[in-house]
């Protein structure tokens, strides 16, 4: 699973970054298209839903998903063969 | 299924202010419905007029979005011509306390069998930043340019005293609270009240040394304290600090209730 924000969902209001207890989110500072400033991934491949999601069949934390106003954040499958990241944390 | 299956995802985004608590409430409420594995066809949301009403615009049941204060004369209604439905009312402070405020009092008495979400952002917000019956003493709005001078209304207490059979406070900072317990009023037979506490940072956070989105949610966090912890400290003889937000599940109860499905 990928963490992904929808640019064209998000008003850039940063509330994410206060509630992920893996600080992934953090302010951005060029804005996009739309003229919003999106925040940005820091490794997310280290969010627990990315890693675990699919082994427990449900959503695992999820504060970001829960707490962003404009929902603008999911998890995405990945295609079939794409390269994937793998993060770990001692 | 998922919350995400209940919105109409042609409609969003939404008209919301970057950072507006209403979104955040919405997420929870769907969340919510979603884990009682209500079917799309017997669920309706209902409300009023205000940014907060317009909630059920993005969802894709049945939906009404009334006159301004009559969100809970329309949800009657509809909850006593067909019991079978499903009737969760989305509403503002202002909406349900100020021009709502005697349909609110006579749901409550009547308990009907309604799941009422309040958005407080103690502020008329679609309107302009008008003080409304929940903005707290001090607080500035443009009809209180030097501090509002009135004691605002605790909804929960209201409720309470009109007779709702469960009532229950959270912000937009908990929203695992929040989810947890409007899952709960909606399995409640009779009214369940829940109040959201959430942020307007155009309308009220601006105005009031709130200067991020992230500065009220933070104040929300950190001056929250459970009514149990409350009643200890009262009881112990300790003082709960003057500017505390009291959460948690206030009241659960079995009044005789209107409308129940039968
Ligand atoms: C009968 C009537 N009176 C007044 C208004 C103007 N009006 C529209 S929204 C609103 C206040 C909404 O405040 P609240 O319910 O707190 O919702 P919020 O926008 O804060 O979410 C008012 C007074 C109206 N639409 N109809
Ligand atoms: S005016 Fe306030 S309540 Fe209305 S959308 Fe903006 S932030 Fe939300
Ligand atoms: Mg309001």
């Amino acid at each position: 699973m990928r963490l992904v924000i929808d640019e064209r969902r998000c008003k850039g209001c940063n509330l994410c970054t206060l509630v992920c207890p893996y600080r992934i989110f953090s302010a951005g500072k060029q804005p996009n298209a739309r003229g919003i400033v999106v925040p940005v991934l820091d490794r997310p491949e280290r969010c627990a839903n990315c890693r675990l999601q699919a082994l427990y069949g449900r959503t695992l934390c999820g504060m970001c998903q829960m707490i962003c106003p404009d929902q603008a954040i999911s998890w995405v499958e990945e295609k079939p063969g794409e390269a994937q990241k793998v993060a770990i944390e001692f | 299924m998922t919350y995400s299956d209940w919105l109409r995802a042609d409609r969003l985004p939404h008209i919301y202010c970057a950072g507006c608590g209403n979104g955040t409430v919405i997420n929870c409420t769907l969340n919510a419905v979603d884990r009682m594995g209500w079917k799309k066809e017997e669920t309706v949301f209902v409300s009023g007029i205000g940014c907060s009403s317009r909630a059920p615009g993005y969802i894709v049941t049945d939906s009404l979005h009334t006159t301004h204060g009559r969100a809970l004369a329309f949800a009657t209604g509809i909850k006593m011509a067909n019991p079978d439905l499903h009737v969760v009312v989305f509403t503002g402070d202002g909406d349900l306390a100020a021009i709502g405020g005697n349909h609110f009092i006579h749901s409550c008495r009547r308990n009907i069998d309604l799941t009422v979400v309040c958005m407080n952002n103690q502020i008329y917000g679609m309107t302009g930043g008008q003080g409304s019956p929940t903005t707290p003493r001090g607080a500035l709005s443009t009809t209180t340019p030097y501090g509002s001078q009135e004691p605002a209304f605790d909804l929960c207490e209201l409720a309470t005293a009109a007779g709702a059979n469960f009532v229950s406070r959270w912000t937009s900072y908990h929203v695992k609270e929040l989810t947890r317990s409007i899952h709960q009023g909606l399995g409640v037979p009779g009214f369940s009240f829940i109040e959201a506490l959430v942020q307007c940072p155009t309308n009220y956070g601006r105005r009031n040394k709130f200067r991020q989105v992230m500065d009220q949610v933070e104040y929300f966090k950190t001056h929250g304290i459970l009514v149990q912890k409350a009643h200890r400290l009262r009881d112990e003889g300790l003082p709960i600090p003057p500017d505390a937000i009291l959460l948690g599940d206030m009241v659960m109860r079995d009044r005789p209730a209107m409308g129940v499905k039968r």
